[in-house]
């Protein structure tokens, strides 16, 4: 079975995310890039499959300019087996990106489609969901847990108040979890090796897919700057304090 | 001069800041306090491929430019100086039978250092011979049994946790330096006697040790040829330096980066230290130190990749890379004030990490020596 993730260059989770002054959007001048901790997890999931023997081949593909081709080295060197590089503008709509996904797909035909379950930068999640919609196949997303046996999926899913697990038949859709597994790091010589490996460079037209926006960016605000907070000697103070300058109990 | 961070390069720095960040970080403290071997972040190292950066990929290496390789170096001594000393220490021995050694001793030994399967020490210091190597006392005569190895090293990084040391001994006491020849030396052989590691100000977590030899080793412990031992060693000392500078700045990178989130988050007299004058003039000074002794550190990593001489390079970057770190750490613990001083915080532990930077793989009068001969030939 051949397994498609697909993966997200993102601001790395470490930095501290400005605005740029005009609220038009974030600022990503001089920034730290890297794949979106969901997305990583999806890699490792196929890559510990294909260990597994239940895959035999892992190929992962991440949409926009030049430069997520350092995502899709990242993956590979983890493990995945080649890489797609849809050569398509930053900062596309879900939809347009499921649409993008859908025909790199029929083009594959993977037996099974994996995906982080959201972006850390825009926390959409909703790539995943659309994908099989448009698919039309069966999908598990929030996987904390995941085994394949013959045509059938057992997914564990997060939900609310619980765990969920369901069988959906292949081929199908998953979006991973944070505790789906603890990803590897990269071995050095992995590194090395993940540039021999093949990536190929898709452009939207060669897919058929129109890129057209649905959607447009307003606004961006950081969040209210917080306030220091005080030290309190005793409860009766506590209540005090919260009865007279927070005012939350009366 | 022209060195730019290529794909590569930056692929390596991001390995090495996630490994560190998530598993140097957590026993960089516990090393320091307990005296405890680095063992378990060195492996951790070790099995991710980061004892091969120094070796060409014939050999099991990974074939990074210098200039990755002191970008990652950085990245492991920023996090844990005491695992950087040691993986620099293993740098050093397999420097040695890079440089020294015959093909098949390469071929025996390298592959399996570079794996982390094999952690070497080099012991060249003695306690007669520091910045006097020539005048080192340990002897190797050749009897009808093999080598019969006398003498003792210390100060010598990895000792007793080593696999394997590269000793080097006099093997023609008339002949001076060029006397002087390598051995690769089994742990085990009998014959060899460790002390407990020493009391040492920082980097507790990289044992050092001083070692007794009385022991006969085979005739191929001989490494590469006799007499060829003192220029096999400075040549490794050319190349450890620029590992040494990469290590002095990861640390006073640390001592920077706590230096400037302290500068933000304590309040003195209604404002926040780092917008007092004096404070910045101090962070000022701290920036332009780092920066400075970052740029040399790249100028001799670039210079050691062309393939020319460039003991001047690492000389220099040395020099000023460990410096910058004594003085960076410094004043680190200044701006802190009594949080510096204290180990609750990593400050104290970087002042006392950075100190031997300026001492070992040549104090920084020898390289003064180095630089003033190479300037006034």
């Amino acid at each position: 079975m051949k397994i498609l993730v697909a993966v997200k260059r993102v601001i790395d989770y470490n930095v501290k995310i400005r605005v740029k002054p005009d609220h038009s959007d974030v600022d990503l001048s001089n920034v730290k890039m890297a794949l979106n901790p969901f997305c990583e997890i999806a890699v490792e999931e196929a890559v510990r499959l294909k260990e597994a023997g239940v895959a035999s081949e892992v190929v992962v593909a991440s949409i926009g300019p030049q430069a997520v081709q350092e995502q899709l080295r990242t993956a590979l060197a983890l493990g995945a087996d080649r890489a797609i590089h849809v050569d398509a503008p930053a900062a596309l709509d879900a939809l347009v990106i499921a649409k993008l996904l859908q025909a790199v797909v029929a083009a594959e035909r993977p037996g099974l489609v994996l995906l982080g379950k959201q972006a850390i930068d825009s926390d959409n999640n909703q790539t995943g969901q659309m994908l099989a919609a448009l698919m039309g196949v069966p999908q598990g997303t929030f996987a904390s847990q995941l085994s394949v046996e013959g045509d059938a999926l057992r997914v564990t899913r997060e939900i609310d108040g619980g765990l969920e697990t369901l069988e959906l038949t292949l081929p199908a859709v998953i979006t991973a979890d944070l505790r789906l597994n603890e990803p590897r790091y990269a071995k050095l010589p992995d590194i090395m090796k993940a540039k021999k490996k093949p990536l190929d460079r898709w452009t939207p037209e060669e897919l058929e897919v129109v890129v057209t926006a649905h959607q447009r960016l307003l606004k961006v605000e950081p969040p209210a700057e917080r306030q220091g907070g005080i030290k309190v000697s005793s409860v009766s103070e506590l209540v005090e304090r919260l009865r007279n300058d927070a005012k939350v109990i009366s | 001069m022209n060195f730019t961070f290529n794909e590569d390069d930056i692929a390596f720095q991001d390995a090495a800041h996630r490994v560190c960040a998530d598993v140097l970080k957590t026993h960089a403290a516990r090393y320091d306090e307990t005296r405890e071997f680095c063992q378990e972040s060195l492996r951790a190292l070790g099995e991710l491929g980061f004892w091969s950066m120094n070796l060409p990929s014939e050999y099991g290496g990974v074939d990074i430019s210098s200039i990755g390789m002191s970008l990652a170096v950085e990245e492991i001594a920023y996090h844990c100086a005491a695992t950087c000393s040691s993986l620099t220490a293993h740098f050093l021995a397999t420097d040695s039978v890079l440089i020294g050694a015959t093909e098949a001793q390469r071929q025996a030994l390298l592959p399996l250092c570079a794996s982390g399967e094999k952690l070497g020490a080099f012991a060249l210091t003695e306690p007669g011979a520091g910045s006097n190597p020539a005048e080192m006392r340990t002897r190797a005569v050749r009897t009808a049994d093999g080598w019969h190895l006398t003498g003792t090293k210390h100060y010598i990084t990895n000792g007793a946790f080593a696999d394997f040391l590269v000793v080097y001994a006099k093997t023609d006491p008339d002949q001076g330096h060029r006397g002087i020849s390598a051995f690769l030396v089994d742990r085990h052989t009998p014959g060899i006697s460790f002390s407990s590691p020493e009391k040492t100000l920082g980097l507790r977590g990289s044992h050092i040790y001083e070692i007794d030899f009385d022991c006969v080793l085979p005739d191929d412990a001989l490494m590469g040829e006799e007499g060829a031992g003192f220029a096999t060693a400075m040549e490794v000392l050319d190349r450890g330096r620029v590992e040494v500078a990469a290590m002095s700045v990861g640390i006073a990178r640390a001592a920077y980066d706590a230096s400037i989130a302290w500068s933000k988050e304590r309040i003195i007299a209604g404002k926040p230290l780092g917008r007092h004058q004096g404070i910045q003039w101090m962070l000022a000074e701290m920036h332009a130190q780092l920066e400075a002794a970052r740029l040399v550190t790249y100028k001799a990593a670039d210079a050691r990749d062309s393939g020319q001489r460039f003991s001047l390079e690492s000389a220099v970057a040395k020099l000023v890379a460990s410096e910058a770190a004594a003085k960076v750490t410094d004043a680190a613990v200044q701006v802190h004030g009594g949080y510096g001083y204290i180990s609750d915080l990593p400050v104290e532990r970087y002042y006392r990490d950075a100190r031997i930077t300026r001492i070992f793989e040549g104090t920084s009068e020898i390289q003064k020596i180095i630089i003033g001969r190479a300037i006034t030939a």
